[in-house]
């Protein structure tokens, strides 16, 4: 009797469970009436929100429209990519007036995504399209201009007798994975540090790991036994281990994409790739009825695109003027600058 | 096994009896993990009741993202076509995932635990991609020598580990891991800039797609459609049940599992069937990696390899399973609905914020998996609650005599 009581609990346990689940399946259509407003759509890629990098700003700058401009909008995480085709074709499927994807391994599938939907705008991280359909935009950095103005204050810091350097003139880069906006970067680095003083020499290695903080700290402690008193961490997340390196050791860190000074006072400044505001600024020109597709926008020291973050107080002002004139050139378009490590 | 019960002399609890030995033998491969799966979802709504939302409207969001709904015919209109790319993508998933944990099963009815599948997939997926980028061959050829070369390196990978422990005794939860790497940092390798499979675009890291003769067709769907190798996938199901419980190999490799010694005994060569058991694990993880790149990747890029997960869960779907074909099948659907249903897409950014949704799916996830793997958990509160009532009704009949030692 006992046992027989039991089994009917259990069956009506799992009737209740079946109802619900046919319950759930066809109660749907509570969707909001099509809102007022323009909607704005992120895709992250497999980084996710909290990569401390790209993924994490360009979510500032959609937040940043949100709370100025009044959009509504909605960021999907990609957890594999698998994900990257649904989640481009959910938003543009739900209507929504942007959608923008992060990272140049969406480039294909974007397109794809773009096509198939000619009346949703996209915009797409780090990936410049030849020939890109007319509701589609890709979104590229000069990382080299930042890069080049960190390398030249690096290379004047390398050569003086401030605090945290040593006699000998050597500079160094750590790199994430050779991609290329890295290796913008760090070949605007390199230049940037012969440019200031021609007798420096500039280290560069790959930890290949965006993640792991331990391999870039290993990266950066076998650079500074090497001489260099500043280190430039080109890789997200793991570089914090380079940075952290360079503090244990006493000498320079420069940060990358965000401004990182907070991290303490062995920051030298941050090479910062604003894909905030690159993102706000495509979000604007939707806002405004100004967004085009079909080409690359290309955003640099001139568009407020890249540019350092704030410069250690240790620096002295007449660094601070050269590196000024160092910027106001680039901007005018007098000095060439490497795209590739050679 | 006669129970007190039995003799309860009136007819009815006899019926009762019946059916509860039936549920043990017959139905106890389903009824566990089904219990176990339920139990999951209570507890993973008792984390969405701590987050202070409804887990019902969490528990319909999910199942909606799943594109079960397609299956009901009162679904209609756009949320009938929202649900058919829901259910092409469980499917696309479940694909590789059914492989996978055949992979996993295989090794396991030999005794081994095979955690080498993630390794093996990319090794099968990698054999693919050079034959599908580098060879040209007519279309009704290409995509079975893209398969049959994955199928080989992926025997390879697996018979690597199986070679290990029949000479030397390397246990083969420490090769295959081992051998997981290999296949991780060797493809990043070979598809990072300047390496010697990377493709036309100087810039990026990542192989060439596969030529067009190569590529599997699409069967459902428009948009990363449902591809054929789903059919493969379902035959590779056939084959190992058949090769399992219909051949001399698949009985040597069960004796093996069952008691190495005892199999020794009767004449059958251990280390050889540690051998090919590993190996043709491999054959289906790579079969798996195949069909993923000839379905919907066609290429892959190096960061690809930091988050392939479909051999691990493969574990988790053999175990669900119950290392049999059928079982397989069901499982691979319910994980491939489950991590479908709980991408971000699926969840409502009002109720969570997109930083809470991922975390949320992945504790859900991780919870079911937990329930799963704790399986025994759920035999032994079935073997306790025997034994209260068999307590009650002992202290029920005081002249019973020599109580609870039956």
């Amino acid at each position: 009797m006992n046992r027989s009581g039991w089994l009917v609990r259990m069956t009506v346990f799992g009737v209740v469970l079946a109802l619900a689940a046919v319950a759930a399946g066809c109660g749907g259509g509570d969707e909001g009436g099509g809102g007022e407003g323009i909607r704005v759509g992120l895709v992250t890629d497999i980084g996710g929100l909290d990569d401390k990098s790209f993924n994490m700003l360009a979510n500032q700058g959609l937040e940043r429209a949100r709370d100025e401009l009044g959009v509504e909008i909605r960021v999907l995480q990609s957890q594999s990519d698998a994900d990257y085709v649904p989640n481009l074709s959910t938003l543009a499927e739900e209507g929504y007036d942007l959608v923008i994807s992060v990272g140049f391994l969406m480039g294909e599938v974007t397109e794809q995504v773009a096509k198939e939907y000619p009346d949703t705008n996209f915009a797409i991280i780090d990936y410049a399209y030849e020939s890109p359909p007319s509701n589609l935009q890709g979104l590229v950095f000069k990382e080299q201009e930042t890069g080049y103005l960190a390398g030249y204050l690096a290379g004047l810091m390398t050569t003086s007798d401030l605090e945290r350097t040593n006699p000998e003139a050597v500079v160094s880069t750590v790199g994430g994975q050779k991609i290329p906006p890295v290796d913008r970067f760090i070949a605007g680095f390199q230049a940037g540090a012969k440019a200031a003083n021609p007798d420096v020499e500039t280290l560069n290695a790959y930890s290949q790991d965006f993640v792991d903080q331990a391999k870039c700290k290993e990266v950066a402690l076998d650079q500074i036994s090497k001489g260099s008193d500043v280190v430039f961490q080109v890789a997200g997340g793991c570089g914090l281990g380079a940075l952290d390196a360079a503090n244990e050791r006493g000498v320079w860190g420069i940060g990358v994409d965000a401004d990182q000074s907070h991290l303490g006072e062995h920051i030298l400044t941050s090479a910062m790739k604003r894909v905030d505001q690159a993102v706000f600024a495509t979000i604007e020109a939707v806002v405004n009825g100004e967004f085009t597709g079909g080409g690359v926008t290309v955003f640099g020291l001139a568009e407020d695109g890249v540019g350092l973050g704030e410069i250690s107080p240790v620096v002295p002002q007449e660094m601070l003027d050269q590196v000024d004139d160092v910027r106001q050139q680039i901007v005018d378009g007098e000095i060439e600058i490497p795209e590739t490590v050679s | 096994m006669s129970r007190p019960g039995a003799e309860g002399g009136d007819g009815r609890p006899r019926t009762v009896e019946v059916l509860t030995a039936w549920f043990e033998t017959r139905a106890g491969g389903l009824l566990v993990p089904l219990a176990a799966a339920i139990l999951a979802f209570l507890a993973g709504g008792l984390v969405v009741l701590f987050t202070g939302n409804n887990p019902l409207g969490v528990y319909k969001a999910i199942f909606d993202g799943t594109g079960l709904t397609y299956l009901f015919p009162w679904v209609q209109g756009s949320e009938r076509a929202t649900a058919a790319r829901n259910l092409q993508q469980t499917l696309l998933v479940a694909t590789p995932l059914m492989l996978t944990a055949i992979a996993v099963a295989f090794a396991f009815r030999c005794g081994m635990f095979n955690i080498g599948g993630q390794g093996q997939y990319w090794i099968g997926l990698i054999a693919a991609l050079v034959v599908g980028t580098h060879v040209d061959l007519p279309p009704a050829l290409h995509v079975p020598a893209c398969i049959l070369a994955a199928i080989v390196a992926g025997a390879i990978w697996g018979g690597v580990a199986g070679v290990l422990k029949a000479t030397v005794g390397a246990h083969e939860v420490i090769s295959t891991i081992m051998l997981n790497w290999i296949a991780i940092f060797g493809g990043k390798y070979l598809f990072e800039l300047g390496g010697p499979l990377q493709g036309e675009e100087e810039f990026i890291p990542r192989s060439n797609d596969v030529t067009a003769s190569a590529k599997l067709p699409a069967i459902w769907g428009t948009l990363q459609p449902l591809h054929a190798g789903i059919f493969v996938a379902l035959a590779a199901l056939v084959v190992y049940h058949l090769l399992l419980n219909r051949t001399t190999l698949g009985y040597e490799v069960r004796a093996v599992g069952f008691n190495p010694e005892a199999a020794r005994y009767g004449g059958i060569s251990v280390s050889r069937n540690y051998f090919l058991a590993m190996a043709i694990a491999g054959t289906f993880a790579g079969l798996a990696g195949a069909l993923d790149l000839l379905g919907w990747k066609f290429r892959v890029a190096t960061n690809d390899f930091d988050v392939g997960m479909l051999g691990f869960i493969g574990i988790a779907v053999a175990l669900l399973g119950r290392n049999k074909a059928v079982g397989i099948l069901f499982a691979a659907l319910f994980f491939a609905a489950l991590q479908v249903g709980t991408s971000t897409r699926q969840l409502d950014p009002t109720v969570f914020p997109p930083a809470l949704a991922v975390n949320l799916a992945t504790i859900i996830q991780a919870l079911i998996i937990l329930f799963v793997g704790a399986e025994i958990l759920i035999v032994s509160l079935w073997g306790a609650r025997r034994y209260v009532r068999r307590g009650r009704r002992v202290r029920a009949q005081p002249a019973g005599g020599s109580g609870g030692a039956a």
